[in-house]
């Protein structure tokens, strides 16, 4: 972290439930990036159309090829596992019995098994 | 408000204003477009879950409605909508200034080299090696603002200013005006519709910060003397820089309002703007003696600050009360509960014809003088006819004014 980022006063507490407030901050930064990006594909879209490149209406216009739509569809699913990986760690969890309890049984025996 | 026209205000060009690559540009224009959609979109919505869900429950359990900001902020902390209103508009606070801060550290040759290649336009700047820091300037970063107003000790002393410049329009969604002014500019509009008889000499603006506020009496009284005194170098060195920068004569000198250097009676209009609510129950007595010692017979004192409590309904308190306890704005609400009519009399100023007042938006007068296409008439129309609502910046198009005259 920059130290110059660092506000002196302590941050309030706005959720009562722990890493909520984590969580809203970094989907706020998640949304500037977000939209940080579409005004930059903007702007490559109008430097396109000045230079005489592409317009916004070929982009429009353009028919992906074959290779285009398979290249997006196994871009967008590995995108959509990283977004939902929680729910495959919690399903393969399940799967392999592998609880909370087993967890902390392993760090006891590590530490106790002689 | 009709919110049908969409803020596209652009800040105007001067030589140490931090230079934002294409991304940080629209990062910052994020945080610009996230505070209009909170204020907008958000804060209405979350009025209406107040008075529908809060008022009655706590109704309900106390046999009247929340009648101020303390019985309201009981009645409401607990409302999931009202919690993300709060974490939300924390958060743009955060981004906005990390976003400058960002580019300042991409540009730090570039300011440095732009304010040394600044012509001299007759200004200057007076530093105090000894000056002392009043501790409602350092306990806490005010607003916000990583490092607060004596900022990170960078070699040229511009970041703070820096900073401060482009988060004040990121802040103020431009409402400000292009160079961030609006509040000065506002007050000499008053000055010379409501006070005809001053015609200022020497005008002093206190707690000036970057200046933003002081350069309209430089323009608008061309012939007055004008000063601006703050208590953080780092601003003033920026201030000094930004107004040579932009052709405007100002000096400044690092001092406390509190206790000033200037002769008696040295001054025929004495301003402040928006630095009232950031100094302290103590400090605020000594600034308005300080103001009556200054000031010529005949002359006037403008601070030009947000409205008291006074009448305010409870909702409306509140909304304004979570800048003290979220913005880092320690003193905001203690000081709307001040009697500064009782506070300007015992200072010495007659009680009898020291009033509140409004001085008008001066945006207006930009939509309608400026080439800058991106301030359109219609939009400024629209910010200056409004009410007052709760949490909009500048309450009902107009800034509060306390005048008193000696």
């Amino acid at each position: 972290m920059n130290s110059n980022k660092i506000i002196k006063g302590k941050r309030p507490d706005f959720y009562s439930a722990p890493g909520v407030d984590y969580l809203m901050h970094m989907v706020t930064v998640l949304a500037q990036e977000h939209s940080a990006m579409r005004d930059r594909l903007d702007t490559l879209e109008s430097v396109a159309t000045e230079k005489g490149a592409f317009s916004p209406d070929d982009i429009e216009a353009y028919t992906p090829t074959q290779a285009d739509l398979e290249r997006r569809e196994a871009r967008r699913q590995k995108f959509l596992d990283n977004l939902f990986s929680v729910i495959a760690q919690e399903a393969a969890e399940v799967r392999n019995a592998d609880t909370k309890q087993r967890f902390e049984q392993v760090i006891t025996d590590l530490a106790t098994q002689t | 408000m009709d919110s049908s026209a969409l803020n596209t205000f652009q800040q105007a060009q001067h030589p140490v204003l931090v230079a934002s690559d294409c991304d940080d540009r629209a990062r910052q224009e994020f945080v610009k477009s996230f505070k209009t959609h909170i204020q907008q979109s958000i804060l209405p919505a979350v009025s209406g879950v107040y008075f529908q869900r809060a008022v009655p429950a706590y109704a309900n359990d106390h046999g009247k409605a929340p009648e101020d900001h303390r019985e309201a902020r009981q009645s409401f902390a607990d409302d999931p909508l009202f919690q993300a209103y709060l974490c939300l508009n924390r958060s743009s606070q955060e981004l906005q200034w990390f976003s400058v801060i960002d580019a300042i550290e991409a540009d730090t040759q570039g300011l440095a080299s732009r304010a040394n290649d600044i012509a001299p336009a007759g200004g200057s700047l007076t530093l105090d090696a000894n000056f002392e820091i009043p501790n409602y300037v350092s306990s806490l970063d005010i607003h916000c603002m990583p490092g607060g107003y004596c900022g990170p000790a960078d070699a040229a002393k511009l970041h703070t200013g820096a900073l401060y410049d482009r988060g004040v329009y990121l802040y103020s969604m431009g409402y400000m005006g292009p160079n961030n002014d609006d509040m000065g500019r506002s007050v000499c509009n008053y000055v010379k519709r409501n006070l005809p008889d001053l015609r200022p000499k020497r005008i002093l603006d206190l707690g000036c910060t970057v200046g933003h506020s002081t350069l309209p009496y430089a323009e608008l009284f061309p012939d007055a003397e004008v000063h601006a005194i703050d208590v953080s170098e780092a601003c003033l060195t920026y201030a000094h820089h930004r107004a040579e920068g932009m052709g405007m004569p100002v000096h400044f000198a690092q001092m406390n309002a509190e206790q000033t250097s200037f002769e008696s009676g040295s001054f025929d209009l004495i301003v402040s703007h928006i630095l009232l609510h950031e100094t302290s129950t103590k400090a605020l007595p000594r600034i308005f003696k300080e103001c009556h010692r200054l000031l010529a017979p005949g002359g006037a004192v403008i601070h030009a600050d947000l409205p008291p409590f006074g009448d305010m309904d409870a909702y409306t308190q509140l909304i304004l009360d979570n800048e003290t306890w979220y913005n880092n704005e320690p003193f905001w609400s203690a000081m709307r509960t001040k009697d500064q009519i009782q506070l300007s009399a015992d200072a010495g100023f007659d009680k009898a014809t020291t009033h509140f007042d409004t001085a008008p938006m001066a945006i207006m007068e930009f939509a309608a003088a400026s080439a800058d296409e991106s301030y359109t008439e219609e939009m400024a129309t629209e910010l200056t006819d409004r009410e007052f609502t709760a949490g909009e910046y500048a309450p009902g198009g107009g800034w509060e004014v306390l005048i008193a005259r000696k």
